[in-house]
């Protein structure tokens, strides 16, 4: 028993610690913001691509934090797609951490011994993943960012992003203005932790604050998952009598949101924040004339692989090539629907064979 | 006597056994099985190190295999844990969220700081050996099946861990990162550390009275407590021996991250119980094997790193990976009729 | 303490054991109510069921299974592929909508017919050995995919299932009724489902009745599989084809379900009645902190309080009435 009592107080005083630690250890959403706005100007910094000049053929490798998601899996298509267009590029190998941290860094280690020229990546977690970058960076090999997020490490030689604060701002701004600056609104967020949850939670926290007569209620995490989205906003919808606006960016969880009101016959109260180019959601969207979207930035796949290909050949280049996104009015976002295709698709200019099953 | 006729003997004696051994296939195929079921995950392993080798040039380099050790090095120690556990016929599921709360606290505490390695690892120690120490008392007091128990604890972990937090926290400290990723003399530091463990694990397991106890417990519970064996003294160790497994494998995995990953420990817990079961220690309980844990674990990693390495798509690697544990286990069967 | 007749204890002590579920969910049922009078609604009682219809449907299998003493992790994997399978099978047509259910039901049942041959003719642990075929099915759904929930559903199928009959009972909920009482008279009626209970409480003994252990073993294993495959389409009906790992995570649900339920590990005990309670309290429970506004990591922490405590309780029960099940001295 005494020995009991001892282990508990060892884990009361492991608490404690944790707990004095963590007032320290977060990083707050202001400072998000001051990085979005700081990487706008570090994203024009010339990168001298000299010494990672060499002959072709090249290698490239991905590595895939994750392509359980559709939106991913057009990316990585076009990645391998856009090398097609390039003599240059030999062969693309990708590898799948399936969100696994550890994995991601064993992929790489991997895909180092395998001996690529340059290393394309989206991360499970950027800072996870910097060890396992440093090594590359230390082989003397370039790596380039894919996604959200601009990464500022000497490890990471240039990024190809969407500027996630920028267009989780659109995104709520125009939410903003369709509630006419009022009402209680949630946000349906990917997942928990992850970068992109984060940056729209501080984006939209940001643009709320310049509202005051808008009410954030609760926040959801949907893992862009479209029946977590559906089922999480059915408590939403038993939780709160009256929601006047949801704040989500994510096509693919925006169409679960939409069923869920749907289905409980309170359509008629809710405005949408402008979604994705999700076919489901531009479904809705061609269905109803409403809502918009703002465009995810697909291309970014596309700039990756010519950023690669510019610092291979030692040309001149910047440390972010950055995709912009824009918002669509509902007629031109619901001119982007397929019917002949399935709702997790995208609006892609991909060639047949190179388009996912 | 010619030579012809001394040498008769001898041939009829091997044409006898021969013979023996056309008459009695059954016997020998028994023997090769068990051969085969006993060392089944080391014949494996060698043939996946060695065959590769053949046309690929990584394989022929031993700092491939190298890697690959730092690569399983946190799943080896977690493992080794549970090899303990279910050598007492027992099963820990939450050790892989107590893995990542690990993780999450000591990168919190460290904040990349050289000073906070020392404080970092014995929080680690702390609340593995905390975790640990409350799961056993729980075992021995609720007497639910452990694996219920465990679940219900791993939700309770991953909850905690995300109520503390939802992003990445903290960072770890140089020494932790050379712990994780370094080498000494090419040598990754985790070889040596890995090693270090398993030893004093093995001896342990099958050189102490209580790694014997553990494992008479683990074969017939209630003929050990009429011999006299406080099986609740045993047992409670046990899960303290997963803890801080767990915190080990913690502190390797917040090096090779570099930072507290909420979800570092997802599904870990598996890959372990896979692990040992696959070298050899059967779910029943009353064996254990150390060794056939770690040769299980490489196993794993360089299956994986085949995989990479042949560039195999992610869905072909899992396939793969589903259909070799699945042949893995049904050469490794327990002699043992034992249900789950 | 009051003093009971022996015999009334053991006869209480029983029906707890065996009901007590339901007494949790009534319980748990009014704290609700008085913390918001939304659980006094119907349509939102109706909507908490249906939530939990796929996981459901799921569940009758699996407690079919771990009354044998079996267990099955390969669901979560087999749901991700039926759910997927039968959207691409559908192809938006009406005339493919047969055809798509019934080989998604065989999809299912020839997994989990995999499942029990090696169970039954190997001694191998069921644990690992759906772990693996888990792991096998997850990649072959993605590869028969390609990655997206591709597939378009067909026209009406979810409408239909969707439907509230009387604008308050949906059809999915009647059909997870349906599914569960075939479920309960497979497990009371038939030989087979008495031999499910032999085999779990004493496989020895089973095997000397001449019970042919490996084709029950086949049996259920097929079974879980076929309602794993059915708990899939509930699922592409309720959340149309949204991606390929729908049902992942789905397992631990089913297992902690049929755990509160009453159904153990040991197998022999339990049934698919005390399942279904078990799903409605942890549905219940979740929906409530939910309500109460804690986080959606709160909620794991309730979760696996819940599940460690009714377990304990059970045990607790289960102990008492073996006590009083002894010959007064």
């Amino acid at each position: 028993m005494r020995k009991f009592t001892l282990l508990m107080a060892a884990a009361v005083a492991a608490m404690a610690s944790l707990g004095w630690s963590a007032a320290r250890a977060q990083q707050s959403d202001e400072a998000l913001k001051a990085t979005f706005e700081r990487v706008a100007k570090l994203a024009q910094e010339a990168v001298d691509t000299t010494r990672f000049k060499k002959k072709p053929p090249y290698h490239i490798g991905v590595s895939a934090g994750y392509l359980s998601n559709s939106w991913i899996l057009f990316l990585n298509q076009y990645v391998k797609y856009e090398a097609s267009l390039h003599p240059e590029f030999a062969d693309v190998v990708v590898t799948d951490a399936a969100f696994n941290p550890a994995k991601q860094a064993s992929d790489v280690e991997d895909l180092l011994s395998k001996g690529i020229d340059v290393l394309l990546f989206w991360p499970v977690d950027e800072k996870a993943m910097m060890p396992a970058l440093e090594k590359v960076a230390a082989k003397g090999i370039p790596t380039v960012n894919i996604g959200y997020n601009f990464i500022d490490s000497p490890a990471v030689t240039s990024n190809a992003y969407v500027d996630q604060w920028k267009q989780s701002t659109q995104v709520a701004t125009h939410l903003a203005e369709s509630l006419k600056d009022k009402g209680t609104i949630f946000a349906m967020l990917p997942i928990a932790g992850s970068s992109a949850a984060v940056t729209q939670l501080a984006a939209l926290n940001d643009v709320v604050k310049s509202h005051p007569d808008i009410k954030l209620a609760s926040v959801q995490f949907g893992d862009w998952n479209r029946a977590k989205a559906k089922q999480l906003t059915e408590n939403m919808l038993q939780r709160f009598p009256h929601i006047d606006g949801v704040f989500s960016p994510a096509g693919q969880m925006s169409a679960g949101v939409l069923e869920a009101f749907d289905e409980a016959g309170r359509m008629g109260e809710v405005t949408m924040s402008p979604g994705d180019e999700y076919n489901g959601w531009v479904k809705w969207i061609a269905k109803t004339d409403k809502w918009g979207s703002v465009t995810s930035g697909l291309a970014v796949g596309r700039a990756a692989v010519l950023q690669a290909l510019a610092i291979l050949q030692g040309e001149k280049v910047t440390r972010a090539r950055v995709v912009t996104t824009e918002y669509l009015t509902p007629k031109d976002a619901a001119k982007l629907y397929d019917p002949k295709r399935p709702d997790d698709w995208w609006p892609n200019s991909l060639p047949e064979k190179f388009l996912p099953k | 006597m010619s030579a012809t006729t001394q040498r008769l003997p001898r041939f009829a004696a091997a044409a006898a056994q021969m013979g023996a051994g056309v008459l009695a296939p059954g016997v020998e195929l028994v023997r090769l099985g068990q051969f085969a079921q006993r060392s089944g995950i080391y014949l494996v392993l060698i043939a996946l190190l060695l065959v590769p080798a053949l046309w690929l040039p990584e394989y022929r380099n031993v700092l491939n295999l190298g890697q690959i050790v730092q690569q399983s090095a946190a799943l080896a120690i977690l493992a080794i844990g549970q090899t303990f556990v279910i050598a007492c016929r027992m099963i820990d599921l939450s050790v892989g969220q107590l893995m990542g709360l690990i993780v999450v606290a000591s990168c919190s505490l460290m904040e990349g700081r050289p000073e906070a390695t020392i404080p970092a690892i014995l929080l680690a120690l702390a609340i593995g050996l905390a975790v640990g120490a409350i799961n056993g008392f729980l075992n021995n007091r609720l007497r639910i099946h452990s694996l219920i128990l465990t679940l219900g604890m791993l939700s309770i972990l991953q909850g905690a861990i995300f109520v503390y937090t939802d992003r990445s926290v903290g960072a770890a400290s140089p020494a932790v990162l050379r712990i994780g990723n370094g080498t000494v003399m090419g040598v990754p530091v985790t070889v040596p550390l890995v090693l270090v463990v398993a030893a004093l694990a093995a001896l342990l397991l099958h050189r102490t009275r209580f790694g014997l106890h553990v494992r008479v417990v683990g074969a017939n519970e209630e003929g050990a407590r009429r011999a006299g064996i406080d099986v609740a003294r045993v047992k409670l160790p046990v899960f303290i021996l997963s803890g801080v497994s767990a915190a080990i494998a913690g502190i390797i995995l917040a090096g090779r991250l570099g930072t507290g990953y909420p979800n570092a420990g997802t599904g870990f817990e598996l890959d372990a119980i896979v692990a040992v079961v696959l070298g050899g220690t059967p779910l029943s309980g009353g064996r254990g094997t150390i060794l056939g844990t770690l040769a299980a674990v490489m196993v794993l990693g360089v299956t994986a790193n085949l995989l990479n390495l042949l560039g195999m798509s992610a869905f072909i690697q899992m396939v793969v990976k589903g259909a070799i544990v699945i042949a893995a286990v049904l050469i490794n069967q327990p002699r043992v009729l034992g249900r789950a | 303490m009051i003093s009971v007749s022996p015999s009334l204890r053991r006869h209480a002590v029983r029906v707890l054991q065996r009901h007590g579920i339901w007494l949790v969910l009534l319980l748990l049922l009014l704290v609700s109510a008085t913390l918001s009078d939304a659980f006094l609604r119907p349509a939102y009682l109706m909507n908490l069921v249906l939530q939990q219809t796929p996981v459901g449907i799921t569940a009758i299998g699996v407690t079919l299974v771990m009354i044998a003493g079996g267990i099955d992790l390969s669901v979560g994997a087999i749901i991700s592929l039926t759910a997927v399978m039968c959207a691409i099978l559908m192809n938006g047509e009406s005339e493919n909508l047969p055809r798509a259910l019934i080989l998604t039901c065989l999809a299912g049942t020839l997994v989990g017919a995999f499942n029990g041959l090696l169970i039954a003719y190997n001694r191998v642990s069921p644990f690992i050995l759906t772990l693996g075929t888990a792991i096998i099915v997850y990649g072959l759904t993605q590869i028969y995919s390609g990655g997206t929930a591709s597939g378009v559903v067909s026209p009406g199928f979810r409408e239909a299932l969707n439907h509230r009959i009387g604008g308050i009972v949906p059809t999915m909920v009647v059909i997870l009724l349906l599914a569960a009482a075939c479920g309960i008279w497979i497990q009371r009626r038939t030989r087979f489902g008495r031999a499910l209970y032999l085999i779990g409480t004493n496989p020895t003994a089973a095997r000397l009745a001449a019970l042919n252990l490996p084709r029950v073993t086949l049996i259920v294993y097929s079974l879980s599989g076929l309602f794993a495959a059915l708990g899939g389409i509930a699922l592409l009906a309720r959340a149309g084809v949204s991606g390929t790992y729908t049902g992942r995570g789905s397992e631990f649900d089913v297992l902690a379900a049929a755990v509160l339920g009453g159904t153990t590990f040991e197998g022999g005990h339990g049934g698919i009645g005390g399942t279904i309670g078990g799903l409605l309290v942890l549905g219940l429970a979740l929906n409530l902190v939910n309500l109460v506004g804690l986080s959606f990591y709160a909620q794991l922490i309730v979760k696996g309080a819940i599940i460690v405590a009714a377990s304990t309780t059970y045990e607790f029960v289960r102990r008492s009435s073996a006590s009083l099940e002894k010959p007064a001295t």
